[in-house]
């Protein structure tokens, strides 16, 4: 089937994106050379800064949450791909200003190589970074091999708690430990029901039956996880919600935050009613849910599915997320 | 036999041609169970690769493979030009500014590249990846007797049995990886290109004037 995409020249994608991101954020980030996107207030921030890194085709993520106790600056790569370590260290010494900087690296092979490299290179030049990286997917590999495991969508409530830990003031190495506490307890099993195609190239990431779901798919439609037929929104909640829970060890009077991010072509309405079933069953549990977001994060072009996400809270992880925000797709009250 | 500023020369020039002549085939075997791009960044390598030695002058060979690591380095498009950037600058690595190596130099060079890449990938032999065909090779020419020829050769021969294991792999790294034992029986498009390199920089001092 032919590609249906609102793009111009494939080879401009991520260029055009970004410009039409900037221009329709202007009052909350600029655009620098480098594919980086930059927090408005970050001239001004007297804090640990945060920087993250990834590719492009994924929005809103990363760089909708770039702002005002979040993200100081994202920096972009190409359609599904790493940027260099260059931009990433030009993007790291933009951030810093003098309180250290936080690097948040999602967990997949061309960002741990930037990350990598990026590191030594700070190293080298004495800056002051510490690295976190988040890997929560659950099917691609057990809790004690969890360096196996990829990011998903884990990376945005990471960013939310880190930069309120910064907006308070906190030091990188207290800040690195909030965001590396939460991200140790986290857990994110993705489903998807029908694949994206790769809009550089318009080659399927996935390919699955009529009435077919994968429980299990990365980021890009990479497979990994237990086809199965296609079954309805209660059991496909209960399937995920009691994985995530067995991954997490969650017991009875626990504290949850509970994300259902949607992939690209699932409607609001579908995680809606999967949302309804997930804190019924929780309830039964006597498990609260005390942060929730439904709706879409980190999407995979026209995927349908969603991932769903689940971390254990404490006071102080609910006081972050409860935190001021700012950011082209996250507010809360200043 | 000691390798001068011509014979570097025209050893990255026949790796670059290597490559460029073999950019569809590495896409090939890359969309089996990747994204299908890596004979484009290897393309994009090749292009490099050949302006910079257009463009050699004055540069010592420490400065010249240097700058080509760095360029290979912010070639876009995944994870080949962050790999090939840390292997390039690891080559350079054990040089000093006097600009003919010898073979106990050379040895050092590809020691060099390994680790290098050590220090940033997990990946070892077995994982289906490039350092399937990189170890081997740097630990034939470190076993090769001391002379420029018979280490190309024995590195060379070694990244091809390198390259021919990673058919019978199952991909332990990158996005190849969650298709694990599907890949058994395709080689693996980095471990093809990394054997591409040494092949290429063997003809170079074997062949200088075979174009590819």
């Amino acid at each position: 089937m032919k590609m249906k995409k609102f793009i111009n020249a494939p080879e401009n994608i991520t260029k055009e994106l970004l410009e039409g991101f900037a221009a329709a954020n202007r009052d909350l980030v600029t655009l620098k050379p480098g594919n980086m996107v930059v927090n408005n207030k970050l001239a001004s921030a007297n804090r640990v800064t945060i920087v993250t890194q990834g590719g492009a085709g994924h929005e809103p993520a990363l760089s909708g949450f770039v702002g005002e106790g979040m993200l100081d600056v994202s920096v972009v790569g190409d359609i599904f791909a790493a940027p260099g370590p260059q931009a990433c260290v030009d993007a790291i010494k933009l951030a810093d200003k003098g309180k250290g900087v936080l690097y948040i690296v999602l967990n997949h092979a061309g960002d741990m190589l930037t990350g990598n490299l990026t590191m030594k290179q700070v190293a080298k030049e004495g800056l002051h970074v510490v690295k976190v990286v988040t890997q929560e997917d659950v099917a691609n590999a057990l809790r004690e091999n969890s360096d196996d495991r990829r990011g998903l969508v884990g990376c945005v409530p990471t960013y939310k708690i880190a930069g309120a830990a910064a907006a308070e003031g906190k030091s990188l190495e207290e800040v690195a430990a909030v965001a590396q506490r939460f991200a140790d307890n986290m857990a994110t099993l993705a489903v998807a029901v029908r694949g994206a195609t790769h809009p550089s190239t318009g080659s399927m990431l996935a390919d699955l039956g009529e009435d077919e779901m994968e429980v299990g798919m990365g980021q890009h439609g990479e497979g990994g996880g237990g086809r199965q037929t296609m079954k309805s929104a209660d059991e496909t909640a209960e399937i995920m919600l009691n994985a995530l829970l067995t991954d997490l060890s969650v017991k009875s009077g626990e504290k949850l935050m509970l994300i259902l991010n949607g992939t690209g072509a699932t409607t609001l309405m579908e995680l809606f009613i999967v949302y309804r079933r997930c804190e019924q069953l929780l309830k039964e549990k006597n498990i609260e849910i005390t942060a929730n977001f439904v709706g879409e994060l980190l999407t995979v072009q026209e995927q349908a599915g969603f991932q769903m996400f689940m971390a254990r809270m404490d006071d102080e992880l609910i006081r972050y997320w409860n935190a001021p925000c700012n950011t082209p797709y996250l507010k809360r009250g200043l | 036999m000691l390798l001068t500023k011509d014979s570097i020369s025209s050893m990255f020039r026949s790796v670059a041609l290597l490559w460029q002549n073999n950019t569809a085939r590495l896409s090939e075997i890359d969309s089996l169970f990747g994204d299908g791009d890596h004979g484009v960044t290897v393309g994009k390598m090749a292009a490099l690769t050949l302006s910079r030695l257009e463009e050699w002058r004055d540069a010592s060979v420490k400065e010249f493979i240097e700058n080509l690591g760095s360029g290979f380095m912010e070639i876009s498009g995944g994870s080949a030009g962050p790999l090939y950037g840390t292997l390039t600058e690891g080559l350079a690595e054990p040089l000093s500014e006097g600009s003919e190596i010898d073979a106990a130099t050379l040895k050092a060079m590809f020691a060099g590249s390994r680790d290098a890449l050590f220090e940033i990938t997990k990946a070892r032999v077995g994982d289906k990846t490039m350092m399937d065909v990189l170890i081997p090779a740097v630990e034939a020419a470190r076993d090769a007797p001391d002379d420029v020829l018979s280490v190309l050769r024995a590195a060379a021969s070694a990244a091809a049995r390198g390259l021919g294991d990673t058919e019978n792999m199952a991909a332990k790294f990158g996005r190849a990886r969650s298709y694990g034992e599907k890949t058994l029986g395709t080689p693996d498009a980095g471990a093809m290109s990394t054997a591409l390199l040494f092949e290429g920089l063997l003809r170079g001092v074997e062949a200088p004037d075979a174009r590819g």
